[in-house]
């Protein structure tokens, strides 16, 4: 009974917050609905019973990912162009479709029997990192995957950083390098 | 009344369409990106909660998963923004019409 009723405050806060992303004109505004949204999600993650992910998810995607969308808010000044209207004629037609997807998976939720299982395991520190890391013969071999995540992380970071640069060499980067 | 898988899965469904909505009908560049990291939040609370509806050994590797769809979600975040920056630079907009050269 009491973890409905913290699932209904966490769930109220998360939808509420999504809701505001969706509808907030200003990007910053946005960003800081879905650090609201994220974090309580974290809570949710807790309350069922994986709480390494809960502070996985508060750690990379409120701590490091939204720090990283807020700084490219404010070192682009998105509120610049502010005129432009939030929605245009498609997004009439976006609602109604998206509304009916959800419509129809709901309702295909809802008809399927769906219970918790009393042998579930707590995603504890400890069972998850052992799960993760173990190296045995016939292990489930997670940490290959971890490894492979180090090399997507990596290539990404050197993507970014070659996208975002300016221009070395050519005449125009050398000009504004000079008016600076 | 006890808290039923099925709620943690309604609840997932309404945040990835409110996710969904935000990435195809905001016109701003921002919120299009914001849009999806929603989309990807709701996908990791659906992984969570049918985790649980597992018995012992498979529960685990349910919750083993959105780790690395986490991290897959900051990659994702990090090259695309710096794709916006690329593009602002270029347009100094960050109105998502602008960038329709390619419309047939």
């Amino acid at each position: 009974m009491l973890a409905l009723i913290y699932f209904i405050i966490l769930a109220v806060i998360a939808l509420g917050a999504a809701v505001c992303v969706f509808l907030s004109r200003h990007p910053l505004y946005g960003a800081l609905s879905l650090v609201t949204s994220m974090v309580a999600l974290a809570g949710i993650y807790g309350l069922v019973g994986s709480p390494f992910l809960g502070v996985i998810q508060i750690m990379v995607y409120a701590g490091a990912i939204m720090m990283l969308v807020t700084f490219v808010i404010m070192v682009l000044n998105g509120a610049r162009d502010s005129k432009t209207p939030m929605f245009d004629k498609v997004s009439l037609f976006v609602l109604p479709a998206v509304l009916l997807l959800a419509g129809v998976v709901g309702f295909a939720f809802v008809r399927a029997p769906l219970a918790f299982d009393a042998t579930a395991l707590r995603g504890s520190v400890s069972l998850t990192s052992e799960t993760l890391f173990n190296m045995a013969q016939g292990g489930p071999g997670y940490f290959l995957l971890f490894e492979v995540l180090g090399l997507l992380l990596l290539s990404a970071m050197v993507a970014a950083v070659l996208l975002a640069k300016k221009r070395l060499g050519t005449v125009e980067s050398e000009n504004t390098e000079e008016s600076h | 009344m006890e808290l039923q898988p099925v709620y943690i899965q309604v609840l997932a469904l309404a945040i990835f369409a409110i996710g969904l909505l935000t990435a195809i009908s905001r016109r701003n560049l921002f919120f299009v990106l914001m849009g999806v990291e929603l989309a990807l939040n709701a996908v990791n609370l659906s992984f969570i909660g049918f985790a649980k509806t597992l018995p012992a050994e498979q529960s685990v590797a349910g919750q083993i998963v959105p780790l690395f769809s986490i991290a897959v979600a900051a990659a994702e975040a990090c090259v695309g923004f710096a794709m916006v920056i690329m593009l602002f630079r270029k347009k100094e907009s960050v109105d998502s019409d602008n960038y329709s050269n390619m419309k047939g």
